[in-house]
């Protein structure tokens, strides 16, 4: 199946859910009376983005480029390493607030350069810490913004 | 008119000269000339990626840094473009033709000069016309009432999806449906109702735009360089040799200065079509240039012609200074980079639109005024400065790409403080690289995000000013014209296959 379709497919399924979604959103007994309510939007949209869709799956795929299944496509992708950064931004969004700015933000980089293959050590810290700590300073002493340590820090009685 | 304009520019040029503009304007070309001249990283990402720093500024302070920004990104594309062929994004492809085989036969310095000379030119004609024909444009654009507002939005909307080339216009009209989706996430305006909350309170003020444009572009842009493993950015060792040959003789600029003034025009009023943007800009002057050239001239075309380099170049700078013209007289933006400066000026607290002309006129001819100082900046700061900036080129990618990584999370931690948001950056990032993945673009999805919610609005206000009838969308003849002009654009894509059918 050519890649567009797929993506057609996604988008029709997303569509439909979405206007299902859109007939629980609650009305107020007075917008019950009106032609244009907090649901209209939505409804127009959602029949908007199954015709597109269906319109995208019907059609037959002129753009070259869309014609490609999606395997052929990803063929030789590099996907270990791209799902490994994006687990590693979730555990930054995850632990940010446990160990602070600081802390996070410098293992987010040396696990960034690690696991795209930087195994320099020094390298890996004098382009991460200082990196960090000019970030901090500049938002926290040069703009006085607030940036709230992490728990960890309440936690083990240094703060 | 002329009194009005020469005000306006006086309003401008004081506002300019600012030391903090003047700084700023600087300060925009140099971080958009190095985040541009990363190759996979285009003027949106530069722009998104500048926002978070704007926060803390004036909103014409801000907007100044970021038009700095938009125009050195152009610039920085074409150096990454001519020494490595690697363009940053795709208006800068058309560059690459001419501009990385003039490179390789040994002169990457004068390629780089006349790319330089020729943005220059673009951008500076292109400012004069717009000083002609924005506040034109915004005089008329006054009188406009919502449903005219309303047919405005469907048409920078539907303009934006006729653009995207063949067989692309059905994807670029649903990633539109699918940004009015995401921007009806949140407390609906006027009734106050939650939508698609899902009962979470981070979700109660909508979608973030600039988290949306992090992770539409930057992290997604980023994370393809890794997924595609392009063999370009590993070693990014740009041709050193010829640097100090910045110079360019008098018998080459005589050839290449009616290419630079035609494809001015050309590009500015490419630009100014919304939904249009650098790209076709910058393919449209080298077509142009191409099919005017004299035979023995046109053979060089694609082996490092200059007019070939230069028609380009010209083009899209004069396009993409052209971009601004909807997007400070209507609030409509000529392009996905343009989407983004809107929804910066939405973030600012300013109604983008021709009201903004009339309301905050120190934006409207700030952002203008300070367009001639950066190319002026671009030209005599960056052009001695390119050596140094092409070794940006040589840092390593198992360096750089965690570095972008980190700077688009944090450009929205730092505004937010929510670590919610970062998770949702990354769940919109996936989404987006799924998408990217089946040959879906980006922009449009961003265009309709920011406009979704000024639409809604409209189109609620003008059912209620013509008593819940859909007859607003005729009645007035300015209305009329706007519809009139969408279905000629919907119907173009049918028509012009029909008509290929006819000549077959």
């Amino acid at each position: 199946m050519a890649r567009e379709k797929v993506g057609a497919l996604i988008m029709l399924l997303f569509s439909v859910a979405y206007g299902v979604l859109s007939t629980q959103i609650p009305l107020s007994f007075l917008s019950h009376q009106e032609t244009f309510t907090a649901r209209t939007m939505p409804y127009a949209l959602s029949v908007l983005g199954a015709f597109l869709s269906l319109a995208i799956l019907i059609s037959p795929t002129v753009d070259s480029s869309g014609k490609h299944s999606l395997a052929e496509e990803t063929k030789g992708m590099d996907w270990s390493t791209a799902i490994l950064l994006v687990v590693v931004m979730l555990v930054f969004g995850l632990t940010m607030k446990w160990f602070g700015f600081i802390l996070a933000s410098i293992f987010f980089l040396l696990v960034g350069f690690w696991i795209l293959g930087e195994r320099r050590k020094k390298r890996m810290l004098l382009t991460a810490i200082p990196l960090v700590l000019i970030l901090w300073c500049i938002m926290s002493l040069l703009l006085g913004v607030y940036i709230a340590p992490g728990e960890i820090f309440y936690q083990l009685g240094i703060l | 008119m002329w009194e009005g304009m020469i005000s306006g520019m006086m309003t401008g040029i004081s506002t300019t000269l600012i030391p903090i503009n003047i700084a700023m304007v600087l300060c925009g070309c140099f971080a958009g000339s190095l985040i541009g001249m990363l190759p996979g990283l285009g003027p949106i990402t530069a722009v998104a990626l500048m926002i978070p720093v704007t926060y803390g500024l004036e909103p014409t302070t801000g907007m100044v840094l970021l038009a700095g920004v938009y125009y050195g990104a152009i610039f920085g594309g074409s150096t990454s473009s001519i020494l490595i062929n690697a363009p940053g994004e795709a208006a800068t492809v058309a560059t690459a033709l001419d501009g990385y085989p003039l490179a390789r036969q040994g002169y990457p310095g004068k390629a780089l000069a006349i790319a330089a000379y020729s943005s220059f030119s673009g951008g500076t004609i292109a400012v004069v016309l717009m000083m002609v024909f924005a506040p034109m444009l915004a005089s008329v654009a006054t009188s406009f009432q919502s449903a005219d507002y309303f047919a405005l939005m469907i048409l920078g909307l539907t303009a934006v999806s006729a653009f995207a080339g063949r067989g692309g216009v059905l994807k670029a009209l649903l990633m539109v449906v699918l940004g009015l989706m995401l921007a009806t996430v949140g407390t609906d305006q006027t009734s106050g109702i939650q939508r698609f909350t899902f009962g979470s309170l981070e979700l109660l003020d909508g979608i973030e735009f600039l988290l949306l444009a992090m992770a539409t572009f930057a992290l997604t842009e980023a994370l393809m360089l890794i997924l595609k493993r392009d063999a370009s950015s590993d070693s990014l060792k740009p041709k050193m040799i010829g640097f100090k040959s910045l110079k360019v003789s008098l018998k080459e600029f005589k050839l290449i200065t009616p290419s630079i003034l035609r494809s001015s025009i050309l590009g500015f009023f490419v630009g100014v079509l919304p939904g249009a943007g650098a790209t076709l800009g910058s393919f449209m002057s080298y077509g142009m240039e191409r099919n005017l050239a004299p035979p023995e001239e046109q053979k060089k075309f694609g082996k490092g012609s200059l007019r070939g380099l230069a028609a380009p170049e010209t083009g899209n700078n004069a396009a993409s200074t052209g971009s601004f013209v909807p997007l400070l007289t209507l609030g409509i933006p000529g392009s996905g980079t343009t989407a983004v400066m809107l929804g910066a000026l939405i973030a600012y607290g300013i109604e983008p639109g021709p009201r903004m002309f009339v309301e905050r006129p120190d934006v409207f001819w700030g952002v203008i005024m300070s367009m001639y100082l950066g190319n002026v900046f671009l030209l005599i700061l960056n052009l001695p400065l390119i050596p140094y900036f092409a070794r940006l080129l040589a840092i390593p990618r198992n360096l750089m790409v965690p570095i972008i990584l980190f700077f688009s999370l944090m450009g929205v931690y730092l505004v937010t403080f929510n670590d919610f948001d970062i998770l949702m950056m990354v769940f919109f990032c996936i989404a987006a690289m799924a998408l990217r993945l089946m040959n879906f673009p980006m922009a449009p999805l961003l265009l309709g995000f920011i406009l979704g919610g000024l639409m809604e609005d409209n189109l609620r206000r003008s059912l209620m000013i013509y008593d819940e009838s859909m007859s607003f969308m005729w009645e007035r003849p300015i209305t009329l014209a706007i519809n009139c002009t969408t279905l000629f654009i919907i119907t173009l894509p049918l028509t012009r296959s029909i008509l290929a059918r006819f000549r077959r």
